[in-house]
């Protein structure tokens, strides 16, 4: 891979199942793109607190006992949570200079993933997210509660890792030609994708054949002039059911798609296509905004 | 959007209902206190404490706040009721909840920058006092026994939570009301009970329009009350979200808040309550039992209403002297105690300030003219402190027999007159040049005074030349301003 512009590859990472496979993950796209890596943990802070009173009444100058107990808990249990994350990084740190990145950053924030990704936004140019987080760990289904708010957060490509690492051999571009899905075929034109040993699929699926003919045609348009080789395929059918089936049949091990491209209210009525195709896919994403 | 409105409802469950729980049992007390405040039946505040905490809940800002029936509220009210009865009050708690809106979608809880940590204490401790002084009727001209169940109480309160086990268990407010009607039910003793004030409640509330004429003259009748309920309700609210704010060290959003309070008091209006707001006790008390999201005040709500209900018979032998015990705590617990020891280290003008609010608060019955003239006083202590970044160099050279000024600093309405005494006006001399580079007029008194120094010091027959006049006058432009600019606000502190 080969990126012009200049920013990091931005790890989140906590102690859940995927935390390895998204550092490795980082390791190899940096590795890949010559940018360097920030590893980003997140200090979540819920304030709620562990020791209630249900005595039920006011005492005198409650709000200043009340505030000094809870910011005591507060600042106990930050402490611990940044001790917890510096252990994470530390150990993401250390797998990247083994892998021969001298120059990773390791950051730690404090607030929700979607609020630090959003406050670093700026100097990101690619973000790795494991799909689900640590309080989903054992759970082998579904997806991290925070994934669709923190992809909605930001307009950077983010990379989706839901499979422990295994160096990405196939790639395979959903292109309906949205404009989030146009945004991925230029990235491959520009052979942001591209290194020599990752082959390219780019899967056209409509309701009917000529439809989807038609947008590889595009596709071939697009891309002609360019010294790009890809395997192009229209198919009719229903989108996700294909997809998928392509996605086995094909050995595909990262999914390009353009996402959420509908509003969040849209989503809530209508089912959200790019979480349908993260929950039934079992490849990783490269999810475009 | 809707994940965090996910997060404000779902992320507690527990603990919300829990504290949800400790708080209606505190609300029940207190709602029925503000009716009696306000001169209403107990139901009325009742009402009003289920409808705004429900409807708060939904609408509001703030999550884990509890909003109902307040004192703040209900002092405003009283002369409302008497002179004109219950069906005003609806309407004009309606009206307040409109006004409300309205000052939501104006912004106008940016004011509330203008109240100082001064003010605010005032405000506290005024609400304190004038809640203190709304249980006297209570106990003034009444039997021993008042005294004793009163003082027993108070000791329950505050002594019950550290009895082992069950001291956490129970919520003491509500073991003074248990064991109080206990011993003055068993023991036959005659004492006002909370039946003697007014009807309970005994059935869900229904939607009722208020039954009075819609003309101008209801108008003229319920609007100085309307704005003066809409004013207090938010002010207490919106304090009441910084402090939960503080604690809980998390955001609100004001302007819901603002908002949301006027739909809750419409709602309340509407079923027959009284206008209420946010209850800075009760919104503590909600924190301290664990309760942090929406589903605390929801539940709060509900159960007062079931609680209220079902149990009117037995809340109606409840003595007054319980509920007079409770409302005591929420006066002492609303005072902020090391204000007083403060007011020996504090500033003298942050004391005035404070005491000043206190006392017309407690004059006027009403927080809105306490708080304003807060931040009255404050001002013209900021207007006096900032006269003193102002001064005026001044020599003399011989050669050109020239006097020359050099003006350093803020010159406005309050400094202007400073300004013109430093200029010698009977001093002979061929030239004056004013410097005025580094100062900043900021408002036409300013330019004014600079003016009439000009005019003097010509009369006196000299030649008068000012120096960075454009710089110094940048500050008079309304749209001035420095809010982002460091290089403007280097300006203003470090001079041109």
């Amino acid at each position: 891979m080969t990126v012009s512009q200049q920013g990091v590859i931005l790890a989140g990472i906590d102690g859940s199942d995927l935390g390895d496979a998204v550092v490795e993950h980082a390791i190899w796209i940096s590795q890949n793109t010559q940018l360097p890596v920030t590893f980003l943990h997140t200090i979540e802070h819920s304030h709620h607190s562990e020791h209630p009173h249900h005595e039920g009444n006011l005492t005198p100058n409650i709000k200043e006992h009340l505030l000094d107990e809870l910011s005591e808990e507060d600042h106990q249990k930050s402490k611990q949570l940044i001790a917890e994350g510096k252990v994470i990084l530390e150990q993401a740190k250390l797998k990247a200079e083994q892998a021969g990145l001298k120059n990773s950053i390791a950051k730690q924030r404090h607030g929700t993933l979607p609020e630090a990704l959003v406050d670093l936004e700026n100097e990101v140019l690619m973000v790795v997210l494991g799909a689900k987080g640590e309080d989903h760990n054992g759970d082998n289904k579904g997806l991290g509660s925070q994934l669709e708010e923190s992809i909605r957060a930001i307009h950077k490509p983010v990379f989706i890792i839901k499979q422990a690492f295994s160096e990405p051999k196939k790639l395979m571009l959903a292109y309906n030609g949205s404009p989030t899905s146009r945004k991925a075929l230029d990235m491959i034109k520009q052979g942001t994708f591209c290194n020599q040993s990752l082959e390219i699929h780019v899967v056209s699926v409509q309701k009917n054949l000529d439809d989807a003919q038609a947008l590889i045609t595009d596709v071939s348009d697009v891309l002609a002039g360019s010294n790009i080789k890809v395997t192009a395929k229209a198919i009719a059918g229903e989108a996700i059911n294909e997809l998928t089936q392509y996605q086995q049949q094909n050995d595909i091990d990262v999914t390009a798609m353009g996402a959420f491209s509908h509003g969040q209210l849209h989503g809530f009525f209508f089912g959200s296509f790019t979480t349908r195709m993260l929950l039934e896919s079992t490849t990783n994403f490269l999810l475009i905004r | 959007m809707l994940l965090s409105a996910k997060n404000d409802w779902l992320a507690n469950i527990r603990g919300d209902i829990l504290a949800g729980i400790v708080v209606a049992l505190a609300l029940v007390p207190e709602a029925i206190a503000f009716s009696i405040i306000a001169g209403v039946d107990p139901k009325v505040g009742l009402y009003a404490s289920f409808a705004i905490a429900v409807i708060i809940a939904i609408t509001g800002g703030r999550a884990g706040m509890i909003s109902a029936a307040t004192a703040a509220t209900a002092l405003l009210m009283v002369t409302l009721v008497k002179d004109y009865g219950l069906q005003y009050l609806l309407v004009a708690t309606i009206l307040a909840g409109v006004l409300q809106i309205l000052a939501g979608y104006l912004n106008l809880h940016k004011f509330m920058s203008f109240v100082s940590k001064s003010v605010m204490t005032g405000f506290l401790n005024a609400l304190a006092i004038l809640i203190f002084m709304a249980q006297l009727p209570e106990l003034i001209n009444v039997t021993w026994h008042v005294y004793a169940l009163t003082t027993m109480g108070l000791g329950i309160i505050y002594l019950f939570p550290y009895v082992p086990k069950i001291g956490q268990l129970l919520p003491s407010p509500l073991v003074n009301i248990i064991v109080l009607t206990l011993i003055v039910y068993y023991m036959g003793i005659d004492v006002r009970t909370i039946g003697d004030m007014g009807e309970l409640p005994d059935t869900l509330p229904v939607f009722l329009w208020p039954d009075v004429p819609l003309n101008f003259e209801t108008l003229s009748i319920i609007f100085p009350y309307s704005i003066s309920i809409a004013i207090v309700g938010l002010l207490e609210s919106l304090m009441t979200a910084n402090v939960i704010d503080e604690l809980t060290d998390t955001e609100s959003d004001k302007k819901r808040e603002c908002k949301g309070q006027g739909i809750a008091n419409i709602g309340s209006g509407l079923i027959g309550g009284m206008a209420g707001c946010a209850m800075i006790g009760q919104s503590i008390i909600n924190v301290k039992s664990g309760g942090r999201g929406r589903l605390s005040t929801m539940t709060a709500g509900v159960l007062l209403l079931i609680l209220v209900v079902f149990l009117s018979d037995i809340l109606s032998i409840v003595p007054m002297a319980a509920l007079v015990a409770v409302m005591i705590m929420v006066s002492i617990g609303t005072f902020n105690w090391t204000s007083i020891k403060e007011l020996k280290t504090n500033p003298k003008s942050a004391s005035s300030v404070m005491i000043a609010t206190v006392i017309v608060v407690v004059w006027t019955h009403n927080l809105a003219f306490g708080v304003f003239t807060g931040i009255l006083i404050g001002a013209l202590f900021m207007a006096q402190r900032l006269s003193q970044f102002m001064y005026v160099e001044s020599y003399y050279d011989e050669d050109g027999d020239t006097r020359s000024y050099n003006v350093v600093g803020q010159i406005f309405f309050n400094s202007s007159d400073k300004f013109i005494s430093f200029f010698d006006f009977k001093e002979a001399v061929e030239k004056v040049v004013i410097d005025v580079h580094r100062a900043h007029f900021w408002d036409i008194t300013a330019v004014a005074a600079l003016d009439k120094v000009v005019i003097k010091l010509r009369r006196e027959g000299a030649d008068v030349i000012i120096i960075g006049l454009n710089e110094a006058s940048e500050t008079l432009l309304d749209k001035f301003a420095v809010h982002d600019k460091p290089e403007q606000i280097e300006k203003i502190m470090g001079g041109h």
